[in-house]
């Protein structure tokens, strides 16, 4: 019985990091610049110190991400202005 | 900070840190197992080597614990302090290698999942001298490690800081943890009391450093509320003058002589509910509050280093002027007005708000400087 609960933790703690992982590679290419400019143009060593953590605590982190995507409305001349700029 | 992170601040001070940090964890493990052979021959190398990892992890933790007392209670600890993070990253990374360690040595051969064996192998819950001390060791490792990972600036700034100072303070129960950890371990493998009477023994001097401590701050703001309520009622400052003060300077409460204070750094005194560090430099004075944006520690302790005042935890600098940081850095501590009348320092105890530039109280603005 322990046996099997120690294992269903661990199964459940094993999907919590791999979940951790699937967030933090995108999360520190971009979003820890959207949620903190000073990280915007942070180091690779920078990336790699806080990689573990962002693993660990990425529930904390993903209110942050979400409600630092500005949506701006979109109108024609947005539109094609960039439209404009990817060619 | 208003620049771009990096994984370390290097300087000089720091490498030197470092370097005396990898040093002395490297003599006491040698030590350790040196000593440990001598006095145990038959032991195994991955028996002693789990012991010393251990042992240095636990010590380092005291370390750590009594960095912050110690530089309360005499301010020559302060080096101790501007890298305590880094001694606090090492504490986990000998923690991890002595669980990992042991994790290989006495769970890894049998049939379940070293992982779970931790967990289950042991289940005498009922029983103090064989109590399952192992999952009190991995409780604390995942404490340490939580404290290691976000030990970056980068989080403080975006955890907050009342989480990230949440998240920290669960050291102490780490602390316990290990205690636990250690003992009930002790209990099972020794029979000499000398292990669990060191653990005693630093248990103890750890509490009596904190209580020390705490004492001595509540003895500082006892003392300058006391001072600063007198001068408020001039009652007992009459040599001050306090009775002649213009209207709208009465609201301006007696710091302390400005003899009192050396060239460069600072005096405290608790106003609106908190401290203010008024600084000497240049035949100048100015105050800012004690509390720096970065980790609340103590800037009234720290020094004015190339005209900034200097945070003595981490370096963080403020212009004495209006108590913000220079660019590129965005921090600010709120100001305060400045007054020197017949050679005492005065402010205006309304906190300005941060940044608001201030101009300083000059020496000779005031009668007799003293």
């Amino acid at each position: 019985m322990l046996v099997t609960i120690v294992e269903g933790g661990l199964v459940a703690l094993g999907v919590y990091l791999a979940a951790g992982v699937l967030f933090a590679v995108p999360f520190l290419l971009n979003g820890a610049g959207r949620i903190d400019q000073d990280a915007a143009g942070g180091s690779r060593g920078f990336k790699l110190l806080v990689f573990p953590g962002v693993v660990a605590l990425w529930p904390l982190l993903v209110g942050p991400w979400r409600r630092s995507r500005q949506r701006t409305e979109r109108s024609p001349h947005r539109d094609a202005a960039i439209a404009g700029d990817r060619r | 900070m208003g620049h771009s992170y990096r994984a370390v601040g290097w300087n000089r001070q720091k490498r030197v840190y470092d370097l005396a940090l990898i040093a002395g964890i490297v003599l006491y493990l040698a030590t350790f197992v040196g000593v440990g052979f001598t006095l145990h021959p038959g032991a195994t190398a991955e028996t002693m080597l789990i012991r010393a990892l251990g042992t240095g992890a636990f010590l380092l933790l005291h370390l750590v614990l009594a960095i912050g007392p110690l530089c309360r209670v005499d301010s020559r600890f302060l080096p101790l302090l501007y890298n305590r993070r880094h001694l606090g990253v090492a504490t986990f990374v000998l923690g991890l290698l002595h669980g990992g360690f042991a994790l290989v040595q006495f769970h890894a051969l049998g049939d379940l999942n070293p992982l779970v064996s931790v967990f289950v192998s042991n289940p005498r819950v009922d029983s103090v001298a064989q109590f399952p001390f192992q999952p009190l060791g991995v409780i604390a490792l995942v404490i340490l490690f939580l404290m290691a990972a976000t030990s970056h600036d980068f989080w403080l700034a975006n955890l907050t800081a009342p989480v990230w100072k949440s998240l920290h303070m669960l050291v102490y129960l780490a602390y316990l943890l290990l205690v636990g950890h250690v003992s009930l371990g002790v209990l099972q493998a020794e029979t000499s009391p000398v292990l669990a009477g060191a653990v005693g023994i630093g248990m103890a001097g750890l509490l009596a450093l904190h209580l020390l401590a705490g004492a001595s701050e509540v003895a500082v703001d006892r003392g300058r509320d006391a001072a600063t309520g007198a001068a408020g009622s001039a009652a007992g400052h009459s040599s001050l003058g306090l009775s002649s003060l213009r209207e709208e300077d009465s609201a301006f409460v007696d710091v302390c002589a400005v003899s009192e204070i050396d060239e460069k750094r600072a005096r405290l005194v608790s106003v609106a509910g908190d401290r203010v560090a008024v600084f000497r430099y240049d035949g100048k004075f100015s105050a800012v509050s004690n509390a720096c944006q970065h980790q609340n520690g103590p800037l009234g302790e720290g020094c004015v280093i190339d005209g900034l005042i200097t945070c003595p935890w981490h370096g963080y600098q403020y212009r004495p002027l209006d108590g913000a940081s220079p660019e590129p850095f965005t921090e600010k501590v709120p100001t305060f007005r400045v007054q020197i009348r017949s050679g005492r320092v005065l402010i205006d105890p309304t906190p300005l708000p941060a940044g608001t530039p201030v101009e300083p109280a000059l020496i000779g603005e005031g009668a007799s400087d003293g």
